[in-house]
């Protein structure tokens, strides 16, 4: 039922989202909600994306607020011209948390925050054929764990 | 005898000394022919001082021209359909005007013919008509001298090229009749060779940071045209058109840079010079990265046929191992070697080769001239042969 209702929303949304897109952003957004999909995302708590384009060595960050004791899966994609993406978690304070570089294109983290805070996460454009390649990521809070 | 001996082969040694000192270069010889000769008119200190500064004034107003540009062209790049990757403006004394249709025409050829289709990274030209009446308050802007503003953090996917049309093709441009048949193919070439450096960013998308810091150095002069056509017969400079028997053809040679001159003669050292000068471990990038190319006869090139060196590169080796190369983030000699396989100056020296027979270099005595000297030297040593033995104690 909520695949269904993805799919009509974004073929409403078509048009306007199309307009002057070039097709490497729409690519990783359907990458994107493709994967979003996959998960068993809660529907109390939004999901979080952000999207642009990096060349290659370049990186770029942005901040969320995440809530303690909900896991949430980080995903990143990129398109196809993109060889190979990390993703790197940082605390409210900037250091590292978690970092994933291994899986190429499609790196995932899950993660559950002890306390509300606002993290970084930070994607470096390690590998791309052809610059820029678009990357899109996405927070999803997956469920609460109980205390 | 012995001492007679000894003092001709010192003579002769000299002799050698002197003729690897002070003879002339090959092709520098006296110019013969008439006595009076047409002399170049040559400006005065007050003339060359205005050039420089209305020189400077244009490369400031492309500057600003472009960084304008940037902002005023992302409305009209959003409103462009999904796919679009080429849009065309134009513009006339400062004032946006509709784009001559043979214009949009002739640029949507040249883009189609050039292969690129979508691309990563849109091209906005700005075409920049003459104005036909006479500019008194500023130095008129010159055809030939386009800029371009590189993709960079702000917006990494537009590349902006602003190309003054000049008062020729500003006239066809406006219906003027100029030809009896209107050059649309030469319209086209025009416009393919102005993308100059946006038509490497839309095939090829931004350079890795040692290709760009290396072709920033040089002012991009060995990517100013993607479309390389044929090699032979090309004839872009006064090297390829003249022969080695004529005075000015050395005169072009030796206006050259040394390594250009050294690549000429199929010296792989002086072609690999010429190739990765400005290529350096810590390249610095300019924000905004600026472009000026000055395509107009009679800059001196810091390599023959230079303009087309990595279009040919790209022909040469193929799409996939080009692009290995400009986003490789190895330094600039390595990446370019292990695209071509080769060693650079090996490469370059046999490409230059295909377009100018390689000359001779080292000095070169004119005939007449050696036989005078041979002549001269003959008799010195005979004279004093001659009394060296009258001095000899019978």
């Amino acid at each position: 039922m909520k695949t269904g209702a993805t799919v009509l929303l974004a073929i409403a949304a078509m048009p306007a989202l199309l307009l002057g897109q070039q097709r490497w952003e729409q690519q990783v957004q359907n990458r994107l909600a493709r994967a979003v999909d996959a998960l068993p995302a809660t529907s109390t708590l939004p999901v979080v994306k952000r999207s642009g384009m990096l060349n290659t060595s370049e990186g770029a960050s942005f901040q969320t607020p995440l809530t303690e004791h909900v896991s949430y899966a980080i995903i990143a994609v990129c398109d196809d011209d993109c060889s190979r993406l990390q993703l790197t978690l940082l605390s409210s304070s900037g250091s590292d948390v978690a970092t994933e570089r291994n899986s190429e294109s499609l790196p995932t983290l899950h993660f559950t925050p002890e306390t509300t805070a606002r993290y970084g996460i930070r994607v470096v454009m390690e590998g791309c054929r052809w610059n820029p390649c678009w990357y899109a990521i996405a927070v999803v809070p997956l469920r609460k764990t109980p205390s | 005898m012995a001492s007679v001996k000894r003092w001709v082969l010192v003579g002769l040694a000299g002799c050698a000394a002197l003729a690897l000192a002070y003879l002339p270069p090959r092709g520098a010889t006296a110019r013969d022919g008439s006595f009076f000769r047409a002399q170049v008119p040559w400006g005065t200190p007050a003339r060359h001082r205005a050039q420089a500064l209305a020189d400077e004034w244009r490369s400031a107003d492309a500057s600003l021209r472009l960084l304008r540009a940037r902002r005023e062209l992302q409305g009209v790049l959003r409103e462009t359909k999904a796919g679009t990757s080429l849009v065309v403006v134009s513009e006339s004394a400062d004032v946006a005007i509709a784009t001559p249709p043979i214009v949009d025409s002739a640029f949507h050829v040249a883009w189609r013919q050039l292969d690129l289709g979508e691309t990563k990274v849109r091209v906005a030209v700005i075409i920049h008509l003459a104005v036909t009446g006479p500019v008194r308050d500023r130095p008129t802007i010159e055809g030939g001298i386009a800029a371009y503003l590189a993709p960079d953090s702000t917006d990494r996917t537009t590349c902006i090229a602003v190309l003054p049309a000049g008062i020729y093709w500003t006239r066809v441009f406006r219906g003027a009749t100029v030809s009896r048949r209107l050059p649309f193919d030469a319209l086209v070439q025009t416009l393919k060779t102005g993308l100059g450096p946006c038509a490497f960013y839309a095939r090829y998308g931004a350079p890795g940071k040692s290709v760009r810091g290396w072709l920033v150095a040089r002012g991009w002069d060995l990517a100013m045209t993607l479309d390389v056509g044929a090699r032979r017969p090309y004839r872009n400079s006064l090297i390829e058109m003249a022969e080695p028997r004529y005075p000015w053809y050395w005169e072009a040679v030796y206006s050259l840079p040394p390594t250009a001159v050294a690549c000429l003669a199929s010296r792989v050292d002086g072609c690999r010079a010429a190739v990765l000068a400005g290529a350096n471990d810590d390249p610095a990038i300019p924000v905004p990265d600026i472009v000026r190319i000055d395509r107009r006869w009679g800059r001196v090139p810091r390599l023959l046929e230079g303009q087309r060196f990595l279009g040919d590169v790209a022909r040469a080796v193929g799409r996939d191992r080009f692009l290995s190369f400009w986003t490789s983030a190895l330094p600039v000699d390595t990446a370019l070697a292990a695209t071509l396989k080769r060693p650079v100056g090996e490469w370059t020296a046999e490409w230059q080769r295909d377009f100018v027979r390689p000359i001779r270099l080292g000095p070169t005595p004119p005939l007449g001239a050696v036989t005078i000297a041979l002549g001269i030297a003959t008799l010195a040593l005979a004279l004093v042969a001659l009394s060296a033995t009258r001095r000899q104690v019978q």
